[in-house]
C-alpha cells in the first residue's frame, strides 16, 4: 500500500529534490537575489507578471509566432515531402541539399535574415518555418518510401487506380512517420522560437527572459524558463500525443507513442 | 561508379548556386542583403589565408568536443544508474522530458548572470543540451535489454560487474551512440546560438559579429562552414560508429 | 538408487500485484534424483516457469524451501544451468564466444576452454557456424547455441524452460533427439518444462503433470527406458508402451483445460 503510494509519487521526486536543495542553499548562503532568488521571490514574480498582463501578452505573441511558423512549415514540408516521396528521382536529387540546409536550419540563419526581415514576427516565423520544414519533409519522405509495396500491390490488384492507392494505402501507411515528424517539428520549432526571440524580437517569452538578464532579474529568467518547459510539455502531452494515439496507435502501427 | 556518384551529389549544389547567382543578378539585390557567390568565395579566401577562420573554427570545435566528452563521461554512468533501477527510472523519466522542453538557450540568460560572457557559460549551455539525450538514450538502451540475458548470465555464475561489462554495456551501446549523435546535433546548434550572444569567439560569434558590420559575405561564409563542419563530423565520425554497432549486432532492436 | 539432487519441499509462491498478492502455484513437493531427466507438463499459466525460476534461484519462494545437494538455494549458481525459451544468447557475441561464456566467467584456461567449445560445436551440429553472430542464424540454430552454452559450463543440474517452443516443428524433432542423446551420454540431472505431452514423454525418465493455476503436481509417471538409452522418434512412435503413457498423460492434461 505504502509502496504503491511511493511509486505513484516518484515522478515528483526530482523536482522536490531540486526545490529542497535550492531552499537549503538559499537559507545557508543567502546569495544576492539578482543572482539566485529565493523560491517565494520567483513565485511572487510569476504572479506579478501574470497580473500585470505582460505575461499573457508574451505568451500570446510567442504562441502566435509558433503557430504561424509551424503551420507554414508543416504545410510546405508535407507538400514537398509528398512530391519527393512519390517520385524517387526528386528525392535522390534533393537529398544532399536537404542534408546541408538541415544542418544550418533555424538560428544559424538569424544574422542573415535580420537584414531581410528586420526584428519581429516575420523573422521568428521564418526561423521556425526553416526548422520545422526539414523535419516534416524528411519524415514524410521516409514514411512514404517505407510503406510496404505489397500493400500497394494489394489495392492495385483490386483494381484501384494511382490516386486510390495513394489515398487508401500510402497516406495512412505514412501517417505514423508524418505525425511523429509534426510532433518533433513542433518541439524543435518551440526551441527555435525561444532562441529567435532572445535577439530577434521585442515581445515573447524569449524576450522576457532576455530582459531578465539585462535587468539582472534572475527571478524572471527562472520563472520564464520553467514556464517555457511547462508549455512545451502541455503541448506535447495534451495536443500531439493524443492525436498520435487516436490515429496511429489504434491501428496498431506503433506500440506506444515515441518522441524524445 | 563511386566517382560518378560523388558528382551527382555536387550537382544539386551547383544548381542552388546558379539560382542564387541568377536571383542576385536578375533582381539586382543590394549587397546589403545578399552577395554573389564570387564575393563569398573571396571572403572565404581572406578569412582562411589570414588564419581568422581557423581560429573561429577551432574555438567551436574544441567547445563541442569538450562538451561531448564531459556529457558522455557523466551521462552514460548516470543513464546506467537510472536504467538498472526501475525506481530511479520512474523518478527521472518525466523530469528529463520536462528539461528537454526547456532548450539550453532558454537558460543562457541565467548562465550569463552567473558566469558572465565567458566560455564557461557557453560550455554549460552546450553540456546541458547534450547530456539529456545521452542519459535518456542510455537509460532506454539499458531498459530494452531482455531480462533473460541477465538471468542466463547469472546462472552461469557471473558477478554484477561481469553483467555490466558483458551485457549492459554492449547491449546499450547502440543506444548510447544514437544518443550521443543526437546530442551532438542539438549541442552544435545550441553552441552556435550561445556564441552569438556570448561573443567570445566561435562560428556563432563570427556570423553575428559580421552582422553588426553588415558583412554579408562573412555571414554566408560562416553559415556554409557551420553546415559543412556539422556534416563532416556527423557523417565521417559519428555515423560510421553508429552503423558499425547497429549492423554488427543485427536485429537487436528495430 | 542414486542420491537426491534437488529437493523442493512445501513450496508455494505468490506474486505482488496492484490488487494484492496473486497465488502463482499451489503447494509443491518434488525430488529429482541425480542423473535423472524429469519433465514437467502443464497448462500455460500453471506456475511451471515460476517453479523453475525458484529452483534456478532467480526468485525466492514465498513459502517452503528448495535444496540442491542438501544446500539451501538462495541465488543463481554455476551448479544449476538454465536454458530459456528464447532471447538468451547474446547478440554481440559469436557462436563460439557465446558457448565459451560460462567457461570465461569461471576463468577456465584458454586451451581447455577451446577444447570444450569445439566438442560442443561438434555435438550440437554447429560446425561451420562458429564465427557467426546470432542474428545470422535460424531460430533452431540459436537454441542449439543456448543448449551448448549451458552444457559447456558443465553444471550438475540443467533447467530447461520450454527451450524448443519457438522453433519450427521439423527442427524441433531433430533438437529433441539431439537433446535426448546429450542427456543420455552426459548423465546430467535435467529438469525440463513444456506444454507438449509428446515432448515430455519422449525426453523424460519421469513425467510430472501439473494442475492449472495455482498449480500443484497431480501425477507422476515413470517412463521405462529399455536398451541403449537412445531415443529417436521412429522407435518412439512405434512403441505401444510409449503410446499408452502418452495417452495417459494426455488425459491428465486435458482434464486441466479451462
Amino acid at each position: 500500500m505504502i509502496g504503491r503510494l511511493v511509486w505513484r509519487l516518484l515522478p515528483a521526486a526530482p523536482a522536490l529534490v531540486v526545490l529542497a536543495a535550492w531552499f537549503v542553499y538559499w537559507t545557508i548562503v543567502q546569495p544576492p537575489p539578482s543572482v539566485i532568488p529565493s523560491i517565494p521571490d520567483v513565485v511572487r514574480t510569476g504572479i506579478e507578471l501574470a497580473i500585470g498582463g505582460r505575461l499573457l501578452g508574451d505568451i500570446v505573441s510567442s504562441m502566435g509566432r509558433l503557430l504561424g511558423g509551424v503551420a507554414v512549415g508543416v504545410a510546405t514540408g508535407l507538400i514537398a515531402g509528398f512530391i519527393a516521396g512519390l517520385c524517387r528521382p526528386i528525392a535522390t536529387f534533393l537529398n544532399p541539399l536537404v542534408v546541408f540546409f538541415n544542418a544550418i536550419s533555424g538560428i544559424v540563419w538569424l544574422p542573415l535574415v535580420i537584414g531581410w526581415l528586420g526584428i519581429g514576427h516575420a523573422l521568428a516565423t521564418f526561423l521556425i518555418w526553416n526548422t520545422v520544414f526539414f523535419i516534416v519533409f524528411q519524415n514524410t519522405v521516409l514514411g512514404i518510401q517505407l510503406v510496404p509495396e505489397v500493400l500497394e500491390h494489394g489495392v492495385r490488384a483490386l483494381g484501384g487506380g494511382r490516386w486510390e492507392t495513394i489515398r487508401s494505402v500510402t497516406l495512412p501507411g505514412a501517417l505514423p512517420y508524418i505525425l511523429s515528424g509534426v510532433r518533433s517539428g513542433l518541439g524543435f520549432g518551440w526551441r527555435a522560437l525561444i532562441a529567435a526571440e532572445l535577439v530577434g524580437a521585442t515581445t515573447g517569452l524569449g524576450q522576457l527572459i532576455f530582459s531578465g538578464s539585462e535587468y539582472h532579474r534572475a527571478d524572471i529568467i527562472i520563472f520564464g524558463a520553467l514556464l517555457i518547459g511547462a508549455i512545451a510539455m502541455v503541448m506535447d502531452r495534451w495536443l500531439l500525443a493524443p492525436i498520435e494515439r487516436r490515429t496511429v496507435v489504434r491501428w496498431g502501427l506503433v506500440a506506444t507513442s515515441r518522441g524524445r | 561508379m563511386g566517382r560518378f556518384r560523388d558528382l551527382r551529389v555536387l550537382l544539386p549544389f551547383g544548381l542552388t548556386i546558379a539560382i542564387w547567382w541568377g536571383l542576385k543578378a536578375g533582381l539586382d539585390i543590394s549587397d546589403k542583403l545578399l552577395v554573389s557567390p564570387p564575393r563569398v568565395w573571396d571572403a572565404f579566401v581572406v578569412l582562411a589565408t589570414r588564419g581568422i577562420l581557423a581560429e573561429y573554427v577551432s574555438t567551436s570545435l574544441s567547445m563541442i568536443g569538450i562538451a561531448t566528452l564531459i556529457s558522455f563521461g557523466f551521462g552514460v554512468p548516470l543513464g546506467f544508474a537510472v536504467g538498472t533501477n526501475r525506481y530511479a527510472a520512474r523518478a527521472l523519466e518525466g523530469f528529463l522530458r520536462y528539461l528537454q522542453g526547456i532548450s539550453g538557450i532558454a537558460w543562457l540568460p541565467l548562465a550569463i548572470l552567473w558566469s558572465g560572457f565567458t566560455h564557461t557559460t557557453t560550455l554549460a549551455i552546450v553540456i546541458y543540451t547534450l547530456i539529456v539525450p545521452i542519459v535518456f538514450n542510455t537509460m532506454t538502451g539499458v531498459r530494452a535489454i531482455p531480462e533473460n540475458y541477465i538471468l542466463a548470465l547469472r546462472s552461469l555464475g557471473a558477478s554484477r560487474l561481469r553483467i555490466v561489462t558483458d551485457v549492459y554495456f554492449p547491449g546499450a551501446l547502440p543506444s548510447i551512440v544514437v544518443g550521443t549523435r543526437l546530442g551532438m546535433g542539438y549541442g552544435w546548434r545550441a553552441l552556435i546560438a550561445s556564441e552569438m550572444l556570448v561573443r567570445q569567439g566561435g562560428l556563432g560569434d563570427l556570423i553575428f559579429g559580421a552582422r553588426t558590420f553588415g558583412q554579408i559575405d562573412r555571414i554566408m561564409v560562416g553559415m556554409i562552414v557551420i553546415g559543412t563542419l556539422y556534416i563532416v563530423v556527423d557523417r565521417l565520425l559519428v555515423q560510421p560508429v553508429e552503423t558499425m554497432t547497429l549492423a554488427r549486432w543485427g536485429v537487436l532492436r528495430k | 538408487m542414486s542420491a537426491d539432487k534437488i529437493v523442493v519441499s512445501g513450496f508455494r509462491h505468490f506474486f505482488q500485484s496492484d490488487s494484492g498478492p496473486v497465488q502463482a502455484t499451489g503447494q509443491i513437493d518434488l525430488t529429482i534424483r541425480e542423473g535423472e531427466v524429469v519433465t514437467l507438463v502443464g497448462p500455460s499459466g500453471c506456475g511451471k516457469t515460476t517453479l523453475l525460476k525458484a529452483i534456478a534461484g532467480f526468485i525466492a519462494p514465498t513459502e517452503g524451501e528448495i535444496r540442491c545437494d542438501g544446500r539451501l538455494v538462495r541465488a543463481p549458481g554455476r551448479d544449476r544451468g538454465v536454458v530459456f525459451q528464447e532471447l538468451a544468447i547474446l547478440p554481440w557475441r559469436t557462436v563460439r564466444r557465446n558457448i565459451a561464456h560460462g567457461l570465461e566467467i569461471a576463468r577456465v584456461a584458454k586451451a581447455e576452454r577451446d577444447k570444450t567449445v569445439e566438442r560442443l560445436i561438434g555435438l550440437m551440429g554447429l560446425v561451420g557456424f562458429e564465427d557467426r553472430y546470432p542474428h545470422e542464424l535460424s531460430g533452431g540454430m540459436r537454441q542449439r547455441v543456448a543448449v551448448a552454452r549451458t552444457w559447456a559450463a558443465d553444471p550438475d543440474v540443467i533447467l530447461m524452460d520450454e527451450p524448443f517452443a519457438a522453433v519450427d516443428a521439423m527442427t524441433r524433432l531433430t533438437l529433441q533427439e539431439e537433446l535426448g542423446r546429450l542427456c543420455a551420454t552426459t548423465r546430467k540431472t535435467v529438469f525440463f518444462i513444456t506444454h507438449s505431452v509428446e515432448e515430455a514423454v519422449f525426453l523424460g525418465d519421469r513425467v510430472l503433470v501439473m494442475t492449472r493455476r495455482p498449480g500443484t503436481i497431480k501425477a507422476t509417471l515413470d517412463v521405462p527406458r529399455h536398451g541403449k538409452g537412445g531415443r529417436d522418434w521412429d522407435s518412439f512412435t512405434g512403441d505401444p508402451e510409449m503410446r499408452a503413457i502418452s495417452e495417459q498423460v494426455m488425459h491428465l492434461v486435458h482434464a486441466e483445460r479451462v
